[in-house]
């Protein structure tokens, strides 16, 4: 297994077409170790890039390495590796979810009764361990989810490709799910790229996000390094923005005005300064805090 | 009072640490899985219906055959069936169970997304392929193979069987017979189930395949003069054909396939097999698997 800071999926210049489709237009990407969001709208590339790490296909050209192999000409021996939960619920309809799960754990190299046996602890573990006799074909989409999730992870692999494992799921459901891959990250030591378009999700649980627009990666890193955004303040108030940038402008700093939000380049001894500025002008100030930004501002940023 | 040390059963998921079998047990897996699934086992009951019944059908010739030979005391060998006249005789059987078989095992996979699933973990396409088709021989192995071997045993018991001397040989003909027609059967219809996700559309394909040619060649070469090689065409007759020759028999029914030499009968058998798998190859080489 990987050490603690080797990347768990390297890409390098991958590029990826379909006739003359480009799906992949040299993708850039550094995955893992940990939980890592791979973001991106519908067509971005996701899923191909997952078929790509699972060598379902060729690339047209650049490096990629899963688990210290190249999946196009280890495929097999990545793939036993690898747990995999795939977006659609189509699953073999009158086959109860032992069985399904069990069976995956065999095909994935586990001998029978330890198949057997993990295949009842993923169950249990995802909360469907009074169902697992039950045909899969009578589950309702959360539970279907569950399975899916059970299968990817019941022989115990070290990385875990999860494509949008709460697709269907209603707000309840849908947190329990994702508590459930944190743990699953968390305290089982597999590595899990989480493959959705939902932001939020990503930011619940990600340690990092790749996020992959027309092919290339737009933006990559941990959840921190989004967050921290730029230097300065962002200050809200209710009338007179412009007036206060004037007035803060000749006080040396670096005004952008947004209609009533103005974002300063510095933080350092602002506070004071706006504060006296805002009460010279007698003004209410709505909001005076740390510029940040959430994964929706990156993601917007670079969709934009 | 006495003292036990606490032992704790159940410790809920955990990291595998156990032994993993090689890559290639993976086939193995689900060669057996897939024989399962056709043969309804670990299904529901309406599932084992259709294997019961076709299987029924393919040994009823034998039952009937031991039933005659322990009932009757004045039955001479040849008023029995012999071994080369069987396929002849099961041969609808055969067609019908062509045509449950490899559509099961094929088309619900494509349907619902299982192939992905196996394609996504230590299998290719090929193995994929190898698997299935081990999972269809072996259940077809069990109506071409399994009833001769049937009678065998029941006709030995009757003492009707062969000497000592012969009995290995009987086998091996028994072996070859039941293998080469099983191969023709799995080939063809896991070709024709690599065309649809449907399986009644696959088990129509089949009956086709078996049914139709027979008639079109066969007026060819009656009403048109056409060469009897196309009878090779007839592929039930190939199969049942080859059959007869394998354990020394005639047919002796004037048919055009029983103009043609051994040898061209074999090739025309090998070459459908052949066909068989090369198109089922070659459609999954095409087929998107992953969605």
């Amino acid at each position: 297994m990987s050490d603690s800071s080797t990347p768990v999926i390297s890409a390098r210049g991958v590029v990826k077409h379909y006739g003359s489709t480009v799906a992949l237009a040299g993708l850039d990407a550094d995955i893992g170790p940990g939980i890592t969001g791979l973001l991106g709208s519908n067509g971005a590339g996701k899923t191909t890039f997952i078929s790509l790490v699972l060598g379902l296909r060729s690339r047209n050209d650049g490096e990629l390495v899963v688990l210290g192999r190249d999946p196009q000409t280890a495929g097999i021996e990545v793939r036993a590796r690898i747990g995999y939960a795939p977006e659609h619920h189509d699953l073999p309809a009158e086959l109860a979810a032992s069985d399904f799960v069990r069976h995956l754990a065999e095909m994935h190299r586990l001998p029978r009764r330890a198949a057997v046996q993990r295949a009842n602890d993923a169950l249990w573990l995802v909360g469907l361990g009074e169902e697992r006799f039950r045909p899969v074909g009578t589950m309702s989409t959360g539970q279907r989810q569950r399975v899916k999730l059970a299968s990817a992870i019941a022989h115990d692999p070290e990385l875990v490709l999860l494509d949008e494992p709460t697709d269907g799921l209603d707000p309840m459901q849908r947190t329990e799910m994702l508590a459930l891959i944190r743990r699953i990250g968390t305290e089982f030591g597999m590595h899990i790229v989480l493959s959705s378009h939902h932001l939020e999700e990503a930011e619940r649980i990600c340690d990092a996000v790749v996020i992959v627009e027309g092919g290339v990666v737009v933006h990559a890193g941990t959840l921190a390094d989004v967050r921290r955004g730029p230097e300065g303040l962002v200050i809200e108030v209710d009338a007179r923005a412009d007036e206060l940038a004037s007035i803060l402008a000749a006080r040396g700093f670096d005004v952008t005005v947004d209609g009533d939000v103005l974002l300063l380049d510095s933080a350092d001894a602002a506070y004071d300064i706006v504060r006296d500025a805002v009460a010279e002008l007698e003004v209410g100030l709505r909001r005076l805090a740390p510029r940040g930004r959430t994964l929706e501002d990156v993601y917007m940023g670079v969709g934009a | 009072m006495t003292t036990q040390d606490a032992r704790l059963f159940d410790l809920g998921y955990r990291s595998y640490d156990g032994p993993r079998e090689a890559p290639a047990r993976a086939i193995l897996t689900l060669a057996v899985f897939t024989a399962m699934r056709v043969l309804g086992l670990g299904r529901g009951a309406r599932h084992k219906v259709l294997p019961a019944i076709t299987l029924a059908i393919a040994y009823l010739p034998a039952l009937t055959s031991v039933m005659f030979s322990a009932i009757l005391d004045d039955l001479a060998v040849d008023d029995l069936i012999s071994y080369g006249e069987y396929m002849f005789i099961i041969g609808s059987a055969l067609a019908l169970f062509a045509a449950l078989v490899a559509p099961e095992a094929l088309c619900p996979d494509r349907r619902s997304g299982m192939l992905g699933l196996y394609l996504a973990g230590p299998l290719d396409r090929n193995r994929y392929l190898v698997a299935k088709g081990a999972g269809v021989l072996a259940v077809m192995l069990l109506i071409t193979v399994g009833p001769l071997l049937f009678m065998l045993l029941a006709n030995t018991l009757a003492g009707f069987g062969p000497s000592a001397g012969e009995m290995p040989k009987l086998l091996l003909q028994i072996l070859a017979a039941g293998t080469a027609t099983a191969l023709l059967y799995a080939s063809l219809s896991m070709a024709i189930s690599s065309f649809t996700t449907r399986r009644a559309a696959a088990a129509v394909g089949v009956v086709l395949t078996v049914v139709l040619p027979v008639t079109v060649v066969r007026t060819a070469i009656d009403s048109a003069g056409a060469p009897e090689e196309l009878d090779l065409f007839s592929f039930a007759f190939v199969a049942s054909e080859l059959a007869y020759r394998i354990f020394g028999e005639e047919a002796d029914d004037g048919e055009p396939i029983e103009m043609l030499s051994t040898l061209v009968v074999t090739g025309g058998l090998a070459a459908a097999i052949l066909a068989g798998a090369v198109v089922c190859w070659l459609r999954y080489r095409r087929i998107e698997a992953f969605r």
